[in-house]
């Protein structure tokens, strides 16, 4: 049993030293300004993100009743996808987006959106 | 509310494709359960939604699901608390060195590929959510598993559960259930660890007070219910309902421990007395509604949260093909070169090797979990499933081609006269 325990020690310690993408799975509460495009804002419904992650991919889904779903990836600290670019920044349980959101008929909107509930998950 | 019109009929749907797609399994020779799983997967993504994306958004909508959750978790307490009663301690101490050391392997060997594999998919299929720790225990622990109750149900059928390699198979299987589920809760503790309602200290000492709790209480009290049996031959209504209500408390507790509740009905079924006329009244009572009912309805759950084949590249495939060599090379290679370094003869172990192979619901559970805690991803997920089902579908041809039924037959069957329960 000593070599598999010692075995199993040395890769979880090797294993300390692996990074994983940067987590953004989850519900969004979207901060933006109103008066920016009110015909597409009033669409949406808070969370108006929702993120299924699986390493660096990622499906957005955007609340806006259509419930319309976007590929995206993340590249070191930045979620991109046909609609949406947005900077990742914050520890996984204070995590924040920064960004852009096309939403249909308006420019580019500036948004700030906050992970609604602490993502569940930890470890050491 | 729930709407009731739309609950009934999701268990009306789901129950029509577990028992129809389960009668064609058993057709080519497949366990029934077998054929539930597959029927689960078929309703969700990966074939309904994915062939009539209307007609499963109409049958299955998201906001619908967590009724068929909290039925499904039901159905999971019950149906732990009958794998746990099943276990009996007798057999593991009747079983010899060679069940002893091929567990042992069994257990280890795909717990340290697992855990060699997360390596490679951490980067790949995580987030930094999860640590690496928590990620790795739960790939190693999630191989190490074996699915008792299947493999029971497959022994059975294949007339092998009297026999030397089905009584050194199931005592294997029980082992490493036993002890693939105390792992998994230390990594349900280590991974819900700092956000949890309770504090870490609460959950250790408590799980601690809880387990002596039951060992040295409880289970003093508990052979109430055989004598009871032992005298009508039956447990009355209000008899059977207290048994319930302390499956359900054992589970409340862990589940306010933050383990998990199902941990609490496996250690009360576990605990319960084992003479056979007992056990097998129990065994009655609970399986129709547990496996006809409310196991359907954890496969369908399952099914609706995987998404095999669905939106994946190639990658994912990549993914696919090691998880589930890794799976069988720790399994079925690590318990069949153990089998035979304890002086099984290479077609027996090799039997055993194809046997603890067998993953299937018991895998399930502990994937639903995962996804639950969060340690694993959603297509992680998907991939497991698969290798759960792959790992399962190949017992019964694999173990037909090694040990054919000629084979059988000419083994002697020595332990026929006792009663396994």
């Amino acid at each position: 049993m000593g070599v598999p325990l010692a075995g199993l020690l040395g890769i979880l310690e090797a294993g300390r030293s692996i990074a994983a993408p940067m987590s953004v799975g989850g519900d969004w509460v979207l901060e933006v300004d109103p008066a920016a495009c009110p015909s597409g804002i009033a669409r949406l419904r808070q969370p108006a993100l929702n993120i299924v992650q699986s390493g660096a991919d990622a499906l957005v889904t955007l609340n806006d009743g259509r419930a319309a779903q976007m590929p995206a990836t993340i590249a070191g600290a930045v979620l991109t996808s046909t609609a949406l670019r947005a900077d990742i920044a914050g520890k996984p349980s204070q995590r924040i987006l920064t960004g852009t959101l096309q939403l249909d008929g308006c420019a580019p909107l500036a948004f700030r959106a906050t992970r609604q509930e602490p993502v569940r998950k930890s470890g050491d | 509310m729930p709407n009731l019109f739309q609950l009934v009929l999701q268990i009306a749907v789901i129950l029509v494709a577990a028992r129809v797609v389960g009668i064609v399994f058993q057709k080519i020779h497949q366990p029934q359960v077998m054929g539930e799983m597959v029927a689960g997967i078929l309703l969700g993504p990966s074939l309904l939604g994915w062939v009539a994306p209307q007609l499963s958004a109409a049958l299955f909508p998201p906001a619908s699901l967590g009724y068929l959750s909290a039925l499904s978790q039901v159905g999971l307490v019950l149906f732990m608390f009958l794998v746990g009663l099943a276990l009996n301690p007798k057999d593991l101490d009747n079983s010899g060195h060679a069940a002893v050391l091929t567990s042992h392997v069994g257990i280890v060997a795909p717990f340290v590929l697992g855990s060699i594999l997360a390596l490679y998919l951490y980067p790949r299929l995580s987030d930094d959510s999860v640590t690496f720790t928590g990620f790795a225990l739960f790939m190693g622990a999630a191989m190490s598993i074996t699915a008792f109750p299947v493999l029971a149900r497959i022994l059975a059928e294949r007339h092998l559960l009297r026999t030397r390699l089905g009584t050194m198979a199931i005592t294997c299987a029980a082992v490493d259930d036993v002890t693939g589920w105390y792992i998994l809760a230390y990594i349900v503790v280590l991974v819900r660890a700092g956000h949890a309602a309770r504090p870490l200290w609460v959950t250790i000492g408590g799980s601690l007070v809880y387990i002596f709790a039951m060992l040295f209480g409880v289970r003093r009290w508990l052979p109430y219910f055989e004598r009871y049996h032992q005298r009508r031959k039956r447990l009355s209504e209000n008899v059977l309902a207290m048994l319930v209500l302390l499956v359900l408390a054992s589970s409340l507790v862990t589940e306010w421990l933050g383990i998990h509740l199902l941990f609490g009905a496996f250690l009360m079924g576990t605990i319960m007395p084992k003479e056979a006329p007992f056990v097998r009244y129990l065994l009655h009572q609970f399986e129709s509604l547990t496996i006809v009912l409310l196991l359907p309805m954890f496969f369908a759950f399952t099914g609706l949260r995987a998404r095999i084949g669905v939106g994946g590249n190639s990658r994912i495939w990549l993914y696919t093909a090691l998880v589930i060599v890794v799976a069988i090379a720790g399994k079925l290679g690590g318990s069949m070169v153990a089998a035979r370094m304890a002086g099984t003869p290479w077609r027996e172990a090799a039997a055993i090797g194809i046997l603890m192979n067998t993953r299937g619901l018991m895998q399930l559970v502990i994937l639903n979990i995962g996804l639950d805690i969060g340690v694993i991803s959603p297509a992680l997920f998907s991939i497991m499933v698969l290798m759960a089902l792959v790992t399962t579908f190949m017992t019964t041809p694999l173990l037909e081609w090694v040990y054919p039924a000629r084979l059988r037959a000419a083994q002697p069957d020595d332990l026929a006269e006792q009663d396994v329960a």
